[in-house]
């Protein structure tokens, strides 16, 4: 009965809008398909994320209010703020540099040619490798029992006593996060130096213009948008990696640390609004990390025609 | 990579030389040129020395206080590897990853392919929308999805109690790049003129989804499943906040009390996971041209975002 009804209507709209043939049933019902799909986002991905807000925005006795939000970026929170966003941002702008280096590297140099797809491949594995593994690979050649320790010690290099190295201080967390910061630079740039147009460099050799000239006047400002958004995007993955950290130190001045020891109980952070205003606090930067990169990321693909 | 229109006269030339014709015709001086190659080999030193150093640990049981010339070839063995099967909770972290892993591919293609399907039949330009919304678990990373997991815990016990209730949010997480690659394999067939063929030959939606559709998507379908298997046996962050015993918090709790055996446990893990992108890079490789870009940077390009997992996903 409902069929007969809906095929009847179904012969209306096919008539109005002729590129579609398969158009049975009208188009306001057509939503209706999405609903099991977006019942389930809702269910795993939303209400957890809005709870986290939910419980973040009260104040200290309860209310609803910023206090807990106010509260989490002070004193010994605050401390961990400013230390994770600086090592985040030292991680994305070495991050930044030689992945792109590495990446323009695999693009001019012709021979051997397998280079590039070894690059470009390597690079697919690696950025996919945080986690326990990375932790294990740089505890098995810079941990206090590493190899490279020991060897540079022999050498008369003591990391750890003359350096104060640790992988819970910024050159030890920038140095790991750069395994896989590095590959996902030269999948994030790559395309755009394939943009790079050779016409664009002879043009400005035509015209008097040196090596220098050219990099400052056209090849700089044409990937500057791809460099900005693959910066957002590796401080986002390095702000908010706890994986790699975790099984690496125990320092509870890594934001995402200090949010897994309040989830486990470990530690406390304040009230427990507290804690999970950092989770807030951590998502709203987040947001706004991949909001730039998106916007960046459009205006890189105006060169990748 | 993306294909460069201009680029088609110079088709002779990228056919013969495997290369893009930028790079050919790019004149770079020696100087530069040896610059280039320094960062290529600083950079394959970096990336390869963390992985020498952790397979010596996992084959070789020599203190590293005791290593030197006279010990180099002293006590290697695959001991490190093979005593952690036997381990007691071995099996049942391995046990609980792999149904977890096969148990988030069944819910991903089951949710993803009738979704994406129907996106692309009657909701075309809903696209954006949809894809805007399989990027969020990038907004939200892991330790921030875990933390209102643990917000919602007292009022669904009943579910989230239980050990395979992380299947759903494996499917969040892997979601930016199981999407992008099942609307790009949609993207590329041409659905429509299948879909009407199938049904006017009097194939029911079972069959036609089943016969027609799957076969035609059977690159994005096979990379999917393998990404995911490489992300579920990888990822640390949930499984250890909640507390469960899978593969990787086993490895990590393992490596406390066994350090040989867990590196050799992390060593066998690292091969698994090389293998299975490299098998992706193999199913999702373009017919033709061998200079194309990787399968990841591939299924990324038409989106907004690359469907590289971030470090949040896999670990």
């Amino acid at each position: 009965m409902t069929d007969a009804v809906l095929t009847v209507e179904g012969g209306r709209t096919t008539s109005a809008a002729p590129a579609a043939g398969l158009q049975k049933k009208p188009r306001t019902f057509a939503w209706i398909g999405l609903l099991p799909f977006v019942a389930f986002m809702t269910l795993f991905l939303f209400i957890p994320a809005i709870s986290v807000f939910a419980q973040a925005l009260r104040d200290l006795d309860g209310s609803f209010g910023f206090g807990s939000m106010a509260e989490a970026v002070k004193d010994q929170n605050l401390d961990a703020f400013k230390f994770t966003l600086w090592f985040s941002a030292l991680c994305a702008a070495v991050g930044t540099v030689i992945g792109s280096l590495l990446a323009y590297a695999a693009v001019s140099i012709t021979r051997p040619r397998w280079l590039r797809n070894v690059v470009v491949a390597f690079s697919g594995v690696a950025a996919n490798m945080g986690g326990i593994l990375l932790a294990f690979m740089f505890l098995a050649l810079l941990g206090r029992q590493g190899v490279l320790t020991k060897v540079l010690t022999f050498f008369g290099l003591d990391l750890y006593l003359d350096h104060g190295f640790g992988f819970d201080k910024i050159a030890g967390l920038v140095t790991v996060y750069s395994f896989f910061n590095i590959p996902l630079m030269v999948l994030v740039t790559l395309p755009a130096i394939d943009g790079l147009k050779p016409a664009w460099r002879e043009a400005s050799a035509n015209l008097g213009g040196t090596t220098l000239t050219y990099w400052r006047r056209v090849g700089l400002p044409v990937l500057t948008p791809s460099l900005l958004g693959g910066f957002m995007l590796l401080f986002a993955n390095s702000f908010s990696a706890y994986a790699t950290a975790s099984a690496l130190t125990d320092s509870s001045r890594i934001v995402a640390l200090r949010l897994g020891f309040f989830l486990g109980g470990d530690v406390k952070v304040g009230e427990d609004s507290v804690g999970y205003s950092l989770a807030a606090w951590m998502i709203i930067l987040m947001a706004v990390s991949m909001a730039v990169y998106w916007v960046a990321r459009r205006r890189a693909e105006k060169w990748q025609g | 990579m993306q294909p460069n229109p201009s680029m088609a006269n110079d088709a002779l030339v990228t056919a013969t030389q495997g290369h893009t014709p930028v790079s050919a015709v790019r004149s770079t001086t020696w100087r530069a040129k040896l610059g280039l190659w320094a960062v290529v080999l600083a950079c394959t030193l970096f990336f390869l020395l963390p992985f020498l150093a952790m397979t010596r640990f996992a084959l070789q049981n020599v203190p590293t206080i005791r290593l030197g010339w006279s010990t180099l070839f002293e006590n290697w063995s695959l001991k490190g590897i093979t005593q952690a099967f036997d381990e007691p909770g071995f099996g049942e972290a391995l046990g609980l990853s792999a149904r977890l892993a096969v148990g988030t591919v069944l819910l991903t293609l089951g949710l993803l392919l009738p979704t994406a399907i129907w996106v692309h039949l009657r909701l075309p330009r809903l696209r954006p929308v949809i894809e805007f919304i399989t990027v969020m678990p990038y907004v939200i990373p892991a330790i921030g999805l875990v933390a209102g997991i643990q917000v919602v815990k007292p009022h669904a016990r009943w579910f989230l109690d239980s050990k395979l209730s992380l299947i759903p949010f494996y499917v969040v997480l892997t979601l930016p790049f199981t999407y992008r690659s099942i609307d790009a394999g949609l993207r590329a067939i041409d659905l429509r003129t299948l879909v009407d063929a199938s049904r006017s030959l009097g194939a029911g939606w079972g069959a036609t989804l089943w016969r027609v559709l799957l076969p035609n998507l059977r690159t994005a379908v096979i990379s999917s499943t393998f990404l995911i298997v490489a992300v579920v046996l990888g990822e640390y962050t949930m499984a250890n906040v909640l507390l469960r015993q899978t593969l990787p918090t086993f490895t990590a709790q393992y490596r406390q009390r066994e350090p040989q055996g867990g590196y050799g446990l992390a060593v066998l893990s690292l091969v698994l996971t090389i293998v299975i992108f490299v098998l992706i890079s193999r199913f999702t490789r373009p017919k033709s041209g061998r200079a194309q870009g990787s399968p990841v940077l591939t299924a990324a390009a038409p989106g907004p975002i690359p469907a590289v997992p971030t470090e949040g996903d896999p670990s």
